[in-house]
């Protein structure tokens, strides 16, 4: 088991990296890109169509109850394709987060645990009022372990 | 309320005898897991060793409480579709969760969603606000959960309300006090399988009397209705008010996503490819489970009619342990009795599952949130951390026995379930989404957003008709509101008290902690790393 002692100079490093610098960086702006042009869109055409669905329940109470065979209602089958999309989406987000984004990220971690220099902040600029480590619940990881 | 009537009034002994199996191999579990307790981080977090499938399981097993099995399976039978439209609520939530929380969640925090915020806000405000909202969702969710499986318990095996409470409560507290997040991942694993097997078998049974065909199903169910039956294929005989039915549907959409032991799964995988990969596990277990939830509704509709009314009692709780005894050949009958003790076991695992991911989430608000950062000031150890969770987690425990027996099974526990997620959705959701994701918001945003959520959703919710007496037309403390569910208000509330607060505040935002969450919340760098256990 992984002590917590051990960890003291990773978790200084992470302190010392320059965060903004990193963001401002062409992978980074990269991962923040491509998953915001998956997650915006696909948050939308579900709320969308989770919300018509309730509405249509609401408000258009015959037309659900009708039937599309005998017995099983447009309502019912309208409620399967809110099962279906979850699925699809669900899948579709597994997939675009292999193929784009984790390569992404790992690249971002990459570059922020080789070239730490490029990305350390110069102590002199620190702002009176930044934060003091004890402010930080987080702790450590591996850099080994991510690439 | 009076409690609900079955045929079985005495002691059910194949009941109690499941039950007792259950519990042996739940509390061996325990016994496993204490031993593999080492600290904080084996207690909130199970050591952050839980495989993705086991998480999918668990979250599973966390989410689908009594009212997912016992009760939309009620109000399918007594009221027909409607009690559908709060399963696609339910199952729909998960696309939140992953696409704007789970991850994120795991790369930015530790044990509880106060650690998110802290990261960029000032760590005592900020803490103190995270763990309001998340002990006013818990208190909620967690009364009427012991509430509900006294008059469950009362009811399918025989002993009486406080003697189910304790017993509930009792085991509930093992789990958590000595085995912590392992052992409640594993009550929670196996009760997800029970309950799976069980609705599984369930269906089978119903499916098998009309030939294999859902829609001869559904045919069979809508010919059994009485003239004065409350029950239809269509919408509206439930949710009659369309308005309420669309607040209702974003609470349980939005409020998912706000939920503290939903989200505190979160921390027990090694990273977050497998928190992405668990929300897709369960999204297939949950909405598997809710459609077949709907073979039990409307099978118990098609073979019990309007005669097992009665005994399937208020809400039609008792339907689907009814149907089972009928399934097996009726009650009296060997395997009448038999389905019947299964399903009812089956039931009280998935009380106990879900009791026990409260009141751990609950004393990680108390407990690392409140005495290790806010009164401490993190200088605690490790050590001193586990024993803080446990004591908190027996004294929330306590006070969650000692208010359900005395409410009572007569307690209106009926609201509760929805204002915990509105409370969810009002106040825990926005605070979080925000603090992950604008830039200038800032500690007196959060506070006032997680005030403003929380107490609009309880202001609104004791107003509402359904807590006064009387005729639902006359019911409400006033005649201009009529909204049963509070969230098509009170979440806007919540988000218009983080943007007030934020902007009204001369407080300087932290951006260089921003840059830092940001950055570290979308890669997973210096993520917490999982150890063995």
């Amino acid at each position: 088991m992984a002590s917590h002692n051990d960890d003291r100079s990773w978790e200084d490093e992470l302190h010392d990296v320059d965060w903004e610098a990193v963001e401002n960086t062409a992978e980074f702006q990269e991962l923040v890109r491509s998953r915001r042009r998956f997650v915006v869109p696909a948050t939308v055409f579900f709320l969308v169509w989770y919300l018509g669905f309730i509405a249509l329940a609401g408000y258009a109470e015959d037309f659900m109850a009708e039937s599309v065979i005998e017995g099983l209602t447009v309502g019912y089958c309208l409620a399967l394709t809110q099962f279906v999309m979850v699925a699809v989406l669900g899948l579709m987000y597994l997939r675009r987060a292999r193929e784009t984004f984790d390569p992404l990220a790992d690249q971002v971690a990459r570059m922020v645990a080789d070239r730490g220099s490029r990305f350390a902040r110069d102590p002199d600029a620190r702002p009176a009022g930044d934060r003091t480590p004890a402010a930080q619940p987080v702790t450590t990881t591996d850099p080994e372990a991510r690439s | 309320m009076t409690s609900p009537v079955l045929p079985l009034a005495d002691v059910n002994v194949e009941a109690l005898t499941i039950f007792g199996v259950v519990l042996a191999i739940t509390l061996y579990i325990t016994y496993w897991a204490s031993k593999r307790m080492t600290g904080a981080d084996t207690f909130y977090a199970a050591g952050r060793s839980i495989t993705g499938f086991q998480n999918g399981l668990a979250i599973s097993g966390d989410y689908l409480s009594a009212a997912s099995f016992l009760g939309i399976a009620g109000l399918i039978y007594i009221y027909g579709f409607d009690g559908f439209l709060y399963s696609v609520g339910f199952l729909v939530a998960f696309l939140t969760v992953m696409f704007l929380l789970a991850e994120r969640m795991r790369n930015a925090g530790k044990y509880t969603i106060a650690d998110v915020l802290s990261f960029r806000l000032n760590q005592r405000p900020a803490r103190t606000a995270a763990a309001l909202g998340t002990l006013a969702v818990v208190a909620f969710y967690l009364i009427a959960q012991m509430v509900g499986a006294g008059v469950l318990i009362q009811a399918l095996v025989g002993l009486d309300f406080s003697t189910a409470v304790i017993i509930t409560g009792i085991c509930m507290l093992a789990y958590v006090v000595f085995g912590g997040m392992l052992a409640t991942t594993w009550v929670q694993i196996i009760k997800a399988v029970l309950l799976m097997a069980g609705i599984l078998v369930m269906s089978v049974f119903v499916l098998e009397r009309v030939g294999f065909n859902p829609i001869e199903l559904f045919n069979r169910a809508n010919e059994n209705k009485g003239p004065e039956s409350a029950f239809s294929l269509g919408p509206g005989t439930y949710l009659s008010s369309p308005i309420d039915t669309m607040s209702l549907g974003l609470a349980l959409v939005l409020g998912t996503a706000g939920l503290p032991h939903i989200l505190m799964r979160f921390f027990t995988v090694p990273d977050a490819k497998a928190a992405r990969g668990s929300v897709v596990y369960a999204m297939f277990i949950i909405g598997g489970f809710y459609i077949l939830t709907t073979f039990i509704g409307f099978g118990a509709r098609a073979v019990m009619g309007d005669a097992g009314l009665e005994a399937a009692g208020k809400g039609g709780n008792l339907a689907a342990p009814n149907l089972a005894a009928e399934l097996g050949g009726g009650v009296g009958t060997f395997g009448g009795d038999a389905f019947l003790a299964i399903i009812a076991a089956v039931a009280f695992a998935t009380i106990l599952a879900v009791v026990a991911g409260l009141v751990l989430s609950a004393s990680g608000a108390v407990a690392h949130d409140i005495w290790s950062n806010v009164i401490r000031h993190g200088r605690d150890s490790q050590k001193e951390e586990l024993w803080a969770g446990r004591v908190a987690a027996a004294g929330i425990g306590a006070i969650a026995i000692a208010i359900a027996i005395i409410g009572g099974p007569g307690l209106n526990v009926s609201f509760m379930v929805g204002l915990a997620f509105a409370v969810a959705a009002s106040a825990n959701f926005p605070a979080l989404l925000l603090a992950l994701t604008w830039r200038r918001f800032n500690t007196t945003g959060a506070i006032t957003g997680v005030l403003f959520g929380v107490v609009s959703a309880i202001v609104l919710v004791i107003i509402s008709p359904g807590v006064w007496p009387g005729p639902d037309s006359e019911g409400g403390a006033f005649s201009w509101y009529s909204l049963a569910n509070p969230g098509i208000i009170s979440i806007p509330l919540g988000f218009l008290g983080c943007w007030l607060g934020t902007m009204l505040s001369s407080e300087k935002a932290q951006e260089r902690s921003f840059h830092e969450l940001y950055v570290r919340s979308e890669t997973g760098i210096g993520a917490e790393r999982p150890i063995h256990v």
